[in-house]
């Protein structure tokens, strides 16, 4: 594949890991991790020469979200309240399931609503690489019975002599009239190096398919990231980032607020020694802080009965030490220990004129503690078997912190609110060489999470998905989940076919019970739901995907996704994407110029939760048209990239669109970008 | 190892910080009690000096009170069976209040509490007068102090008519004085009107609760309706989910059945 590809890839190139190779002696990247690779690896770092880099498929749109560019994954589903702040799954499991990781770090959101997942205080720039592990893989960083979603932060690089390096580029995209601008700039010694880049967005009200204006729906934000690397010794590295993230008035169409501010500050210190000769060949220890301030806002509404402020804070540090060595030459192992503190705040005030303000906390003061071991055992059994042993055992402690926390929950007769979770997660994964090209990888897991501050404490949550007001239930007990995941794949030189079915069964399944005896407290609520453990659901599936160069400079790719679930009851489960297809095909002309067309198919979803009074939802084909230019001079490299997405203007929404809001219509795209 | 050292130590060193930079949790402080001189005299024999302290200026409804007593020494008397009679006189008629006289003959750190539930504001409707009769020492004495009572910002005081006897009933507001998000404990008093001067504890109702927060037309969930649990007080607990103006709806029964709807407000 590596001859196909005429084009380099360069800063800012984007490709795919999906198949690693056969039999290699070094760590081979599990079957169940995808790898979005969004900056060339550095030498210093983990090489993924090995593998196969999917030509520029996720490279949808080079103005892209880190959430646009994650929702091209075809494990990964969104579910989206606004045009920004879209919350990320994977397969038909619930955002609660799923991890969502900054480099190993813990990022929580502060918002009760979920507008603000940890994806969006992070732009693609930040980034390395994005990595998601399905099957038991997933847990090795945290509790999760989802799998995981890692976000790997770009890093300052070192160089033989001092150079100056970065890029500068600029995007357009008509159907929001949004904005991006964003600078990057690296500086490389042969001891230190820093890497600087900001980025800035504005985006208006979008337009749909039918041509309506879709009200509420803009947003802006601005990113700086820093990172700095010092090379102490030859083989040990001190490392520090910073990323502050600012957002302001994002708009979200389908729920009764939006967000008014939304700042996050990010941090680390990373020591890092890599080197193959000693006996362990990679230890990191990390110490991080991150705080997220949020504040939600109605001014844009018209017609409220009551005008509110919704202010919510997170703030999580902890430290992380890694290390790796092979204790055989076939033999890999991984070894981790973990320790975070997070603590979450959130509170509502109403505005009545002549009345004293109406004040609750709608997430009590709370701190979990949580601490964890992990290992990570890999065998290479001869030429043909590969074994993989996970395993993680995480201690969370909940606790409400304040007074008035405790007083408030206990007008529902929670006296104790103090809880304790041992969550023990253990995964077996077997690959093997079937059949010459067919490679087969079983892989079976067990493995929890525990419920999340809103499951424990949430006051009256709203939920505008089924419209009742949700209230936490500190005797929760965690979620269980018991998982069989097969992939098979064919591997020729020009065609790569992958297949992945899995099926688990999730006990003590955290869901929301009508309660009859509580009023609701949103006006306009039918009612409150209180968390309960179902005694199960079931969640299935399978996705497929096939890249086939059927010239070198032809490229066929296609992603197919299904998600099935079921609650214990036999109803089906909210939020389970329908069939889903992408198919894209890219031709290069000569070196410089290529053009790609696309399909983007879903089908209707009929199989609708009754409990959640979800409509279904009607299929939709897209068709989108995107083209590159790029020259390279001596010294800098000019692209040029735009298309055009949504082709025929198709008024069309995806399942896990909250509010029958239309996505937008045809988007014409470019980007500008020079890179020195 | 040696070469691991450092990252020991560093692990440990980041664990003490992460352990030690945990907020400490918060404590509630106890609220000091402070009274208030409302009025004083001598008794008519001019043997001892009455004094009356309230927690705050007296207003229409419950009034907690608490009696000094000094001889002509003016030491303080710690042993007395003291009655409070309130008195409202009008243009054209006069009426009492229910009271209740200090239920101890010995004083409590100095002072004999009781309470006087003012039925109606002081102006130009009519005058209050607390009369204290003190048995002390053998002796029967008294004394008469003129009061003023404001109309709270808030109503603490409600009556209904019951439609079977036509008896008039009043609900004072007792608890909570100073209401919290969280569970709150809820007292009311209730006395059944006899007479113009007499208001007897009524102790056979069955009360019920219901808060409501009226702007947002929402309830809150477990609160316990008042019971009876002597002197004509009624205790229970009433939850409030959020701060701002709450209504406690109250409907009384007697042993007929009958109901009386009232509610207080609570605005915090």
């Amino acid at each position: 594949m590596a001859k196909d590809m005429k084009t380099p890839f360069l800063m800012g190139s984007l490709a795919l890991g999906m198949w690693p190779a056969l039999a290699q002696q070094q760590a081979v990247p599990a079957d169940s991790v995808r790898t979005i690779v969004l900056q060339e690896v550095a030498v210093t770092t983990k090489s993924h020469s090995q593998q196969q880099h999917l030509q520029e498929f996720y490279q949808a749109n080079r103005s892209a979200t880190t959430e646009e560019l994650i929702a091209r994954m075809p494990e990964v589903s969104f579910i989206r309240r606004g045009s920004y702040g879209m919350e990320p799954t994977i397969r038909a499991y619930s955002p609660g399931q799923v991890s969502v990781m900054l480099d190993g770090m813990r990022l929580q959101g502060a918002c009760t609503d979920k507008m603000d997942p940890a994806t969006i205080y992070i732009e693609p720039l930040n980034l390395q690489g994005i990595e998601v592990q399905t099957a038991g893989a997933g847990s090795m960083q945290a509790a999760a019975i989802g799998g995981s979603l890692n976000m790997k932060l770009a890093e300052a690089e070192l160089a033989g002599a001092p150079a100056l390096s970065g890029s500068v580029s600029s995007g357009y995209q008509s159907a929001a009239q949004a904005v991006l601008e964003a600078l990057r700039l690296n500086y490389a010694t042969p001891t230190w190096g820093l890497r600087a880049s900001g980025t800035y967005r504005k985006s208006q009200n979008y337009r749909n398919g039918k041509g309506e204006k879709v009200l509420y729906s803009p947003y802006e934000k601005a990113n700086i990231a820093l990172n700095a690397k010092y090379l102490l010794e030859e083989d040990l590295v001190l490392k520090a980032d910073f990323i502050a993230d600012e957002g302001w008035n994002i708009g979200f169409p389908a729920l009764p607020m939006d967000v008014g501010e939304a700042s996050a500050r990010i941090g680390s210190v990373t020591l890092l020694r890599e080197n193959e000769s000693r006996r362990w060949s990679r230890l990191e220890a990390r110490l991080y802080a991150n705080r997220i301030a949020h504040a939600m806002d109605d001014s844009a509404r018209p017609d409220l009965p009551v005008r509110m402020d919704m202010p919510g804070l997170s703030r999580t540090s902890g430290l992380y030490v890694e290390g790796s060595m092979a204790p055989a030459p076939n033999q890999q192992l991984t070894l981790r220990a973990d320790a975070s503190s997070s603590y979450l705040e959130a509170s509502m005030t109403m505005y009545q004129p002549g009345q004293a303000p109406m004040y609750m906390l709608t997430w009590p003061n709370n701190r979990e503690l949580q601490s964890g071991v992990a290992a990570q055992y890999t065998l290479q059994a001869g030429a043909k078997t590969q074994l993989q042993l996970n395993s993680r055992l995480q201690v969370s402690r909940f606790s409400v912190t304040s007074a008035a926390g405790r007083d408030q929950l206990s007008v529902f007769g929670y006296g104790q609110t103090r809880q304790q979770f041992v969550i023990p997660s253990v995964s077996v994964q077997a690959s093997r060489v079937l059949y010459k090209k067919l490679k087969g990888t079983l892989s079976g897991s067990f493995n929890g999470r525990t419920p999340s501050a809103s499951e424990l404490y949430g006051f009256y949550l709203f939920s505008r998905f089924d419209g009742y007001d949700y209230i936490g239930n500190p005797a929760l007990k965690p979620e269980q989940s018991l998982q069989g995941e097969l992939t098979l794949s064919w591997q020729e030189p020009r065609l790569r076919v992958q297949l992945t079915g899995y099926a688990s069964r999730v006990a003590n399944y955290i869901v929301g019970a009508y309660e009859a005896e509580l009023s609701a407290m949103t006006i306009g609520a039918h009612g409150v739901k209180v968390y309960q453990n179902e005694a199960y659901a079931l969640l299935a599936g399978a996705e497929a995907s096939a890249v086939y160069n059927i010239t070198a400079y032809t490229q066929l790719v296609s992603t197919l996704r299904y998600g099935y679930g079921r609650s214990a009851g036999g109803d089906p489960l909210p939020m389970v994407a329908p069939l889903r297809s992408v198919s894209s095909l890219r031709r290069y002309f000569g070196d410089r110029l290529w053009v790609q067309g696309e399909t983007e198919m879903a089908a209707a979803q009929h199989r609708t939760s009754a409990r959640f009074q979800e409509k279904p939802t009607e299929a939709f084909m897209l068709w989108h048209l995107r083209a590159g230019y790029r020259l390279e001079t001596e010294k800098k490299v000019w692209e040029l990239n735009g298309g055009v997405e949504n082709l025929f203007d198709a008024a069309y929404r995806e399942h896990l669109d909250w509010g029958q809001v239309l996505r937008p219509g045809r988007n014409i795209f470019f980007q500008a970008s020079m890179a020195f | 190892m040696k070469n691991n050292t450092w990252l020991i130590l560093w692990a440990l060193f980041a664990t003490t910080f992460l352990t030690t930079s945990c907020d400490t949790e918060e404590d509630t402080p106890e609220p000091a009690t402070a009274y208030e001189k409302i009025a004083e005299g001598q008794t008519e024999t001019a043997h001892l000096k009455v004094e009356v302290y309230a927690t705050a200026a007296l207003t229409t409804g419950y009034n907690p009170l608490y009696i000094a007593l000094y001889d002509e020494a003016g030491k303080r008397v710690e042993q007395a069976d003291i009655r409070l009679m309130p008195l409202m006189e009008m243009t054209d008629k006069k009426h009492a209040a229910p009271a209740e006289s200090p239920s101890s003959e010995k004083a409590v750190a100095g002072y004999f509490p009781g309470a006087v539930v003012f039925t109606m504001p002081s102006g130009d409707m009519g005058t209050w007068s607390l009369t204290v009769q003190v048995q002390a020492n053998g002796q029967t004495d008294k004394v008469t102090l003129p009061v003023t009572v404001q109309e709270p910002a808030t109503p603490r005081l409600k009556s209904f008519v019951l439609a079977t006897d036509g008896s008039k009933y009043f609900v004072a507001y007792l608890q909570p004085q100073e209401p919290k998000v969280g569970v709150n404990d809820m007292e009311v008093a209730v006395y059944r009107m006899a007479s113009m001067m007499d208001f007897p504890a009524a102790t056979d109702l069955t009360l019920e609760l219901a808060p409501e927060m009226p702007t947002m037309g929402h309830g809150s969930p477990n609160n316990v309706s008042p019971v009876h649990t002597g002197q004509g007080h009624y205790k229970g607990q009433v939850n409030f989910t959020m701060t701002g103006l709450w209504y406690l709806h109250l409907t009384l029964r007697d042993t007929s059945g009958e109901a009386g709807n009232l509610y207080f407000e609570v605005n915090f």
